[in-house]
């Protein structure tokens, strides 16, 4: 299918905070609570639009455990958006996103925009972290903040959706060169003068998204 | 060494030291003194065993040693000679008789197969192209000695030198020089090109005529059966003896872009790659790889999978072969799985597997019959000794079990408010508990909730992290474990085989990733010896860190297949047969299938990944064992040796009475 930008992102986070289910709830529109675990990477992708523009999302999924880290650093070259997620009955999961934020900014392009998610909120009697700590951890980081649920969809579309808005905004205000791929940032077909440059892709403009 | 009687035969040699002289090179000089010692002509009359017509020996050479597997100590040495025949020079290789004394036990059996294999009885010279010279700075001086053909019998090490002194004598008799481009590179018979001819003036007097070479003469012995020829790399030799015109100065380049021409199945790429191989003095196996090329390539073609090649013509006298058309070297045909009856038969009367060797073969090329699986998994994972009886491991089983039990109490009875103040713990079981929900459920033996066989899944992972404290729980565990169950259904026999297959894959699992960067690495290497434009690309392209075979090497491909498939290549694998590492094999022949996707779409590191990860449940597993047998038979010793010592699922180098350990002291 053509578009007129692809962006790649990466899901991550301690394991079973729910990476996998929120790809498959936005990938796929459903929740499915018996899969198999993460092993490695897996792949996912949606077209969404914005600003009338076709953007694909091509999604990687990785590893949590710990031991995955030195192979999971490989995967961050060249993601331009991240979902940073943790899982808000599990305590340990929201103390370990600092360790991650760490490995993102190290290993990531410096502009990647990072959505920070507190996950399974459906779950929230059993609740141990607080919205506003997730709020407050993620303006201390400069990151973009949802509580979200795999299992009921509730903001799963706004999160990947909201963070490709960031890109797309980034690429219009000249932050991104999207003519190189590291940004994470692919250039499609459709757009008629898409000739590089900073997709000032014209005709339509108006309609944000966020 | 026999050094009396040559010494003998040779001393009063009317030959003017001239003969010995390849002026080029200073090493030759010496080499005709030393010559005198090895140098023999024998008469018939002396030799009794020589039933033939008048047969001149006029070089021998003892502990001429080749080494066809991957065991380091898998050698079968013998004794190579050059002799007259009817005015033709040959040359034959025999291996000595008897029990090597260089093979280990374990390996004998092994080694005896390939004794009949390798075994050269007479090799007309005139079917030689050219011989290469190889002196390692380390390690033992060896040949290779390329045939017309474009083919290369494996490498003849000289663990009593003698190098020189064979050169020496090959150019008392035969056309002889050096090649232009690689002074380690002797070509033989290079009457075509003038320029060469140019460059030496060494055509000799009483040179043999090699053209005069019999056919019925001919050839190589090759008297396994079938089964066991299909191992020869060397077998099809007479391919090109027709076509072989030599119009290159190039031996090398001359010989794989006829290859490659032939098969026109290797990119342009391929070719440059190819050819500058053959200009790389350094490279030690440059002539071997072209020759994988040539076979695995011509492979590739599919047309004559599992078929006999037939020469094209036998226009060549030389080039007849006497028997049943040779194979290539194929992966032979998926056998059947071991059935009852014949697991029956390998068993004495107590049980004792008699001939364990045969019975890894027969696994490894058909696997089990599932009914049978659960008693023979526990031999092949080493739970079980193969020389154990009934009567033993029945008992070993009731001994195993109260062990397990034990070890299962350990945490069994740590009570809530222990819990709390025992974070590893909870953290632990927390992940297993998480993580046996996700694994396998949708075989029906896990699927639906509350299913006991996920709570088996999860004691006995929660137990082995406290068995083996150190390495813990890894994710992937459960994905190992999860076949062992099925097919175990018993919970102590199934940790049992599970705790065997972690003394060799635990590495795997290790938080420093030191085994998957072992087996990564050693991988790159088989894929540099066996498709070096594939290695090349992988270089360029900076995908040399191999993590996209990271999931196929973690979990042995668990993801890749279906759960009937993964228990027969698993029980495949875990044989052992032709390697310890032969899933690694099996990891380049996947990646050479897609190899002309991979460089023609010219895909990076995330598409490459992307499209690893896509080809489960995509790859045929009969071939791709079929294709890594083959890629591991070519490469014999020298993959061996791209695979480091203590690699997994080798067993670890430093070990404790066969214990896993790790450095740091918990507990």
């Amino acid at each position: 299918m053509s578009y007129a930008y692809l962006f790649k992102y990466i899901i991550i986070g301690d394991t079973g905070v729910g990476k996998s289910c929120l790809l498959l709830q936005f990938t796929d529109k459903r929740f499915q609570p018996v899969h198999d675990l993460t092993i490695g990477v897996e792949f996912g992708a949606r077209m969404i639009t914005i600003d009338n523009k076709p953007i694909k999302l091509q999604i990687w999924d990785t590893a949590g455990q710990e031991s995955f880290r030195s192979i999971t650093r490989s995967y961050y070259r060249g993601a331009a958006g991240a979902l940073l997620v943790y899982d808000i009955t599990r305590r340990e999961t929201f103390n370990h996103l600092a360790s991650w934020l760490e490995d993102a900014r190290q290993h990531a392009n410096a502009n990647m925009t990072v959505m920070l998610i507190g996950n399974k909120c459906d779950l929230s009697h059993r609740r141990a972290v607080s919205y506003e700590e997730g709020e407050q951890f993620a303006k201390e980081h400069g990151l973009v903040f949802m509580e979200a649920s795999a299992k009921t969809a509730q903001n799963v579309e706004e999160a990947f959706i909201k963070t490709a808005g960031t890109i797309y905004k980034k690429i219009q205000d000249g932050i991104f060169d999207v003519s190189n791929e590291s940004n994470g940032i692919k250039v499609g077909y459709v757009v008629p003068n898409s000739s590089g440059g900073g997709a000032g892709s014209s005709s339509q403009a108006g309609g944000c998204c966020s | 060494m026999r050094g009396g009687d040559v010494a003998a035969a040779e001393a009063g040699s009317p030959r003017s030291p001239d003969l010995y002289d390849l002026s080029d090179d200073s090493d030759y000089a010496a080499a005709a003194a030393a010559s005198d010692r090895t140098v023999m002509r024998t008469d018939p009359a002396d030799r009794g065993s020589e039933e033939t017509a008048r047969v001149d020996v006029v070089y021998e050479k003892e502990r001429v040693t080749i080494h066809p597997s991957q065991y380091g100590s898998g050698r079968i040495s013998g004794k190579l000679r050059l002799f007259l025949q009817q005015g033709s020079l040959f040359l034959s290789w025999e291996p000595n008789e008897g029990a090597d004394s260089l093979s280990t036990s374990s390996v004998g059996v092994e080694i005896e197969k390939y004794r009949n294999l390798y075994t050269i009885k007479a090799l007309p010279l005139s079917d030689v192209r050219f011989i290469r010279r190889y002196t390692p700075t380390f390690g033992l001086d060896y040949i290779i000695i390329v045939l017309s053909s474009g083919l290369a019998f494996p490498p003849f090490y000289f663990y009593n030198s003698g190098i020189r002194e064979l050169f020496a004598t090959l150019k008392q008799h035969v056309f002889i020089i050096r090649s232009d481009d690689d002074p380690n590179v002797f070509l033989v018979n290079d009457f075509q090109d003038p320029l060469q001819k140019s460059l030496s003036s060494l055509e000799l007097p009483g040179v043999a005529s090699v053209a005069n070479a019999m056919s019925r003469q001919n050839s190589l012995s090759f008297t396994g059966s079938n089964d066991e020829s299909r191992h020869g790399a060397t077998s099809s030799m007479s391919q090109y003896s027709s076509k072989q015109k030599h119009k290159s100065n190039d031996p090398g380049r001359d010989l794989s872009i006829q290859v490659l021409e032939k098969f026109s199945l290797v990119t342009k790429f391929a070719r440059d790659t190819t050819s500058s191989l053959f200009r790389d003095n350094s490279g030690a196996h440059a002539y071997g790889r072209q020759q994988h090329e040539y076979i695995l390539d011509n492979k590739a073609t599919d047309k004559h999978k599992n078929q006999y090649i037939t020469p094209e013509k036998a226009s060549t006298p030389s080039a007849t072969i006497e028997s049943d058309p040779l194979p290539l070297v194929w992966g032979k045909q998926r056998d059947h799985p071991l059935s009852v009856k014949e697991w029956a038969a390998f068993l004495d009367p107590e049980g004792r597997v008699m001939d364990s060797k045969a019975l890894r073969k027969k696994v490894f090329y058909g696997g089990v019959d599932h009914a049978l699986r659960k008693e023979v998994w526990k031999f092949l994972l080493g739970y079980h000794e193969y020389d154990s009886t009934y009567a033993e491991r029945e008992y070993l089983a009731a001994m195993k079990r109260a062990e397990y039990e034990a070890v299962k109490s350990q945490w069994k009875s740590i009570s809530a408010t222990q819990a709390k103040r025992f974070t590893k713990f909870r953290e632990r079981k927390g992940l297993i508990d998480k993580d046996v929900v996700r694994t396998d459920r949708s075989i029906p033996y896990y699927e639906g909730d509350d299913n006991q066989n996920v709570v088996v899944l999860r004691d006995i992972l929660l137990t082995y992290s406290f068995y083996n404290f150190n390495l813990g729980y890894c994710q992937g565990m459960s994905d190992f474990l999860a076949p062992i169950l099925y097919v175990m259904e018993d919970e102590s026999e199934s940790f049992w085989c599970f705790a065997s297959l972690m003394e060799r894959l635990g590495a795997n699992f290790n938080r420093d990733q030191n085994g998957m960067h072992a087996q990564l690495l050693a991988l790159s290497k088989l894929v540099e010896l066996l498709d070096p434009p594939l290695h090349n690309y992988f270089r360029q392209n900076d995908c040399l860190n191999y993590f996209f075979c990271f999931r196929w090497v973690l979990i042995q491909f668990k993801r890749e297949f279906s759960f009937d498939q993964i228990m027969l290549l698993w029980e495949v694998l875990w044989t052992h047969y032709l390697s310890e590492h032969f899933h690694l094999y099996l990891c380049v022949a996947i990646l050479k299938k897609y190899r002309q996707r991979i460089i023609g779409e010219q895909m990076d590191f995330d598409t490459l990944l992307k499209f690893i990860n896509e080809l489960s449940g995509q790859i045929n597993l009969d071939r791709a064992i079929q294709d890594a047998e083959a890629l591991c038979t070519i490469a014999g010793e020298n993959g061996a040796s791209c695979i480091p010592p203590g690699t997994p699922p080798s067993m670890p180098i430093e070990t404790d009475g066969g214990l896993y350990v790790q450095e740091d002291e918990v507990l």
